[in-house]
């Protein structure tokens, strides 16, 4: 999956911008795969894209089965099966289900088939591809909550 | 759609209330690539350049490029384009952070603004809705507070580009201020965008912006980012230290100004470098859109000081200009009144340099006692508290000494009998490099058409910051005509299409810049065919100029600069020998003697 290193980030979106051309043929953050929630008064830049939780939330509450796990762990929306009714990023602990709303599909990160183009571009070394087992979505909420709390 | 850009421009006419969309002319945006240039094909052709830049009749417009919103690196600037109030010559400031982009994701690839407003008013944009909004409520507040108002009433994720209470003041040297701290920083344009009553342009944008080979685009763009990291000075000298690794050097040679140019080493240069910055105030370093460098530095005031604070900055061309130009060496108080510039959205080139002026005129006993009264403090260089007061005065100016600060450094000099104290080309002040040391810079100074600049024609590359064997001489003058021809050619190339100058230094020079924007046009020029284009909007600009009443007596440099030697460092005993430079200049350029592009060079161009 793709990891990030936020503390490297320093929020230039081009992750986004490289993201939305590959899937799309564009240049349109609006439809990207992966976020830089930029705090500017805070200096915080947090680049987050999906982490295939191993009880991925999105996947148990689609309506219509159209989210499944692939044999490489890779949690995936059906685009044929998806009727964009949007529960799946309610359900997402950490809000990186994306929507196309021409398509009325939702997405989430599919590393690009193995070459994901938001750490190809990144010349900071803020993403990184790494082969990690997906952990519980509980489990990495703590993890990102330690440095936090640690910070405040 | 075409690709590279929208298609689509809003022009909102301010008196009457009423803002439409009209398609883009496409022909203009091929012949003059776009933001800079073809912002300036606009504003030649529907504005007169001899009107009062601060008049209804002046124009502002807010420019992208067809790079701008792409993933090509840097690709995330736009221009904002008037008449400058400053030097009553054309004024393009460049600007990055993150509005530009949005403005062309909103479907938009400029604003044009006309006319004046009955009451203040800020711009709403999102996707293909707009409207006109009071802006009482934010009217006087600093940049911070409006973005932070005006994004609270519009949409959270809203880009903001605005003014501060520079620019409402109508203060020459206003700047405009996007994304909090990122600024389309000279001429004056903010105080043009005060005069039309206009707060600031909120856009939210959803839209894509398309490209004609996405393969080869992608190649390309790919290529450049592993230049830009192999390159030193992309990513390890302006990703490391900012721009502030540059004091370091021009101190150390003798031409970082200081004390209004009347010295070209500053004692304190030290305690507000980029390495002291590095460790001690930075925070972290920020990119603007599509930015692989990030330069940027996000800086905050320790606590426990006289100051405190936090932003960016300070750049290099700041720490000269609130810094070594006013004899300021406390890093402290050069963020702080970085800062300060920045909430009331004033250049911290030029308000440094008005500063400066002041505390020159002050010092020799030019300005009677009961002016300088205002202050409050002694007006002397080193003096950090009277560069605060005077930050002040300038953007809230109820006095007569703070509405001639207002006024920016030449008219200022000028009311006092001095103007040849005044540190600056076409009354907009030098940037931080002291020509003396470095001739071609005094050209480019000289020549520049929207007033001294560094980055019109940036010759410091190829002066002194190019490796030793491949640099010029920078006391040389021969030569030096050509090279800012090229540069200048380059420069507005770039501007044009939506990237930063500092791409170029690793990445995007002409020869690798042209087949990007092909790529992502689909337009066929050729390297030769991408520099005419660049001359084209050089030579266009000039005309601008010129029927705005200036000519070769604008092309000038101050005494200082050709008379009087620097006396320390390596460029002592320098000055700049402007007359033979700007002899070959002209004639280079295809120019008559006066600095008119001649009916052959027009028609070279097909310039109508």
């Amino acid at each position: 999956m793709v990891l990030a290193h936020p503390q490297k980030c320093v929020a230039c979106h081009l992750c986004e911008g490289a993201c939305s051309f590959f899937h799309e043929g564009a240049f349109q953050p609006s439809k990207t795969r992966i976020f830089v929630h930029d705090f500017v008064d805070e200096a915080v830049y947090l680049p987050v894209t999906c982490f295939h939780c191993k009880d991925a939330p999105c996947l148990s509450n689609c309506p219509t089965y159209a989210i499944t796990r692939d044999a490489n762990g890779m949690v995936q929306v059906n685009d044929a099966k998806c009727i964009g009714c949007k529960m799946c990023m309610v359900a997402c602990p950490f809000s990186v289900m994306g929507f196309h709303e021409e398509k009325n599909v939702s997405h989430n990160c599919d590393l690009c088939g193995g070459d994901p183009q938001c750490v190809k571009i990144c010349t900071y070394d803020a993403l990184e591809y790494a082969e990690v087992e997906p952990i519980e979505w509980m489990v990495r909420m703590d993890i990102a909550e330690k440095p936090a709390a640690a910070a405040s | 759609m075409p690709y590279g850009w929208t298609g689509q421009l809003l022009r909102i006419d301010l008196t009457k209330g009423a803002a439409t969309k009209e398609p883009l002319n496409l022909e203009w945006a091929r012949e003059y690539i776009g933001g800079r240039g073809l912002g300036t094909r606009y504003l030649y052709e529907e504005m007169d350049p001899t009107v009062d830049a601060l008049s209804p009749e002046n124009k502002l417009i807010f420019a992208t490029g067809p790079l701008t919103g792409t993933y090509a690196p840097t690709g995330g600037r736009y221009m904002v384009l008037c008449k400058s109030p400053l030097t009553d010559a054309v004024a393009c400031s460049n600007s990055g952070g993150y509005w530009g982009p949005e403005l062309k994701f909103a479907g938009y690839d400029m604003v044009i603004l006309e006319g004046r407003a009955p009451k203040p008013v800020y711009i709403w944009i999102e996707n293909d809705k707009f409207e006109i909004r009071d802006a009482a409520h934010v009217w006087g507040k600093t940049t911070e507070e409006t973005e932070d108002t005006l994004r609270a009433e519009t949409d959270p994720s809203a880009r903001i580009s605005g003014i501060g209470p520079a620019g409402e003041n109508l203060n020459r040297v206003a700047c405009v201020i996007n994304d909090k701290s990122r600024a389309a920083g000279r001429s004056g344009v903010g105080a043009v965008m005060g005069s039309k009553n206009v707060k600031a342009i909120v856009v939210r944008g959803t839209g894509a912006v398309q490209c004609a080979d996405p393969l080869e685009f992608g190649r390309l763009v790919f290529e450049a980012m592993k230049d830009i990291n192999a390159s030193p000075t992309t990513s390890k000298a302006l990703r490391g230290l900012g721009t502030a690794s540059t004091v370091g050097f021009t101190n150390s040679v003798g031409i970082l100004p200081t004390n209004n140019f009347q010295v070209g080493q500053f004692e304190q240069a030290d305690a507000i470098s980029g390495p002291t910055i590095a460790t001690t105030v930075l925070r972290r370093n920020k990119g603007c859109y599509s930015c692989p460098i990030g330069c940027a530095r996000v800086t905050e005031i320790k606590p426990g000081g006289k100051y405190s604070g936090r932003g960016e900055g300070p750049e290099y061309e700041t720490i000269f200009g609130l810094g070594s130009d006013c004899g300021v060496g406390e890093l402290d108080a050069v963020l702080y009144a970085n800062y300060l510039c920045n909430l009331y959205a004033v250049d911290t080139i030029s308000a440094g340099g008005t500063v400066a002026t002041a505390m020159e005129l002050a010092e020799r006993g030019d300005i009677p006692q009961e002016d300088l009264a205002e202050v409050g403090t002694e007006l002397k260089f080193g003096n950090a508290d009277a560069v605060m007061r005077c930050l002040e005065m300038m953007s809230y100016p109820n006095g007569k000494f703070s509405r001639l600060l207002a006024e920016g450094g030449y008219r200022l000099a000028e009311h006092y009998g001095h103007p040849e104290l005044f540190m600056g080309s076409k009354k907009q002040d030098f940037a931080a490099y002291d020509a003396r040391g470095a001739k071609g810079m005094g050209l480019g100074y000289a020549t520049s058409n929207r007033g001294a600049c560094h980055l019109r024609g940036y010759s410091m590359t190829v002066e002194w910051f190019a490796p030793q064997d491949q640099r010029l001489d920078p006391f040389a003058t021969e030569g030096k005509a050509a090279v800012q021809v090229q540069l200048q050619d380059k420069a507005a190339a770039e501007d044009a299409v939506g990237v930063c100058t500092f791409a170029s230094f690793g990445a995007t020079q002409p020869e690798k810049l042209f087949p990007m924007y092909n790529a992502c046009t689909g337009e066929n020029f050729s390297l030769e065919g991408w520099m005419q284009a660049g001359e084209r909007i050089w030579n266009l600009e000039r005309l601008f100029n010129n029927k705005a009443g200036l000519s070769r007596k604008d092309d000038s440099l101050p005494p200082r600069m050709t008379r009087e030697p620097l006396t320390n460092g390596a460029v002592q005993n320098q000055v700049v020998e402007l007359a033979p430079m700007l002899e070959e200049y002209y004639r280079l350029r295809g120019w008559d003697d006066d600095g008119n592009p001649n009916a052959a060079k027009l028609a070279e161009l097909g310039i109508a």
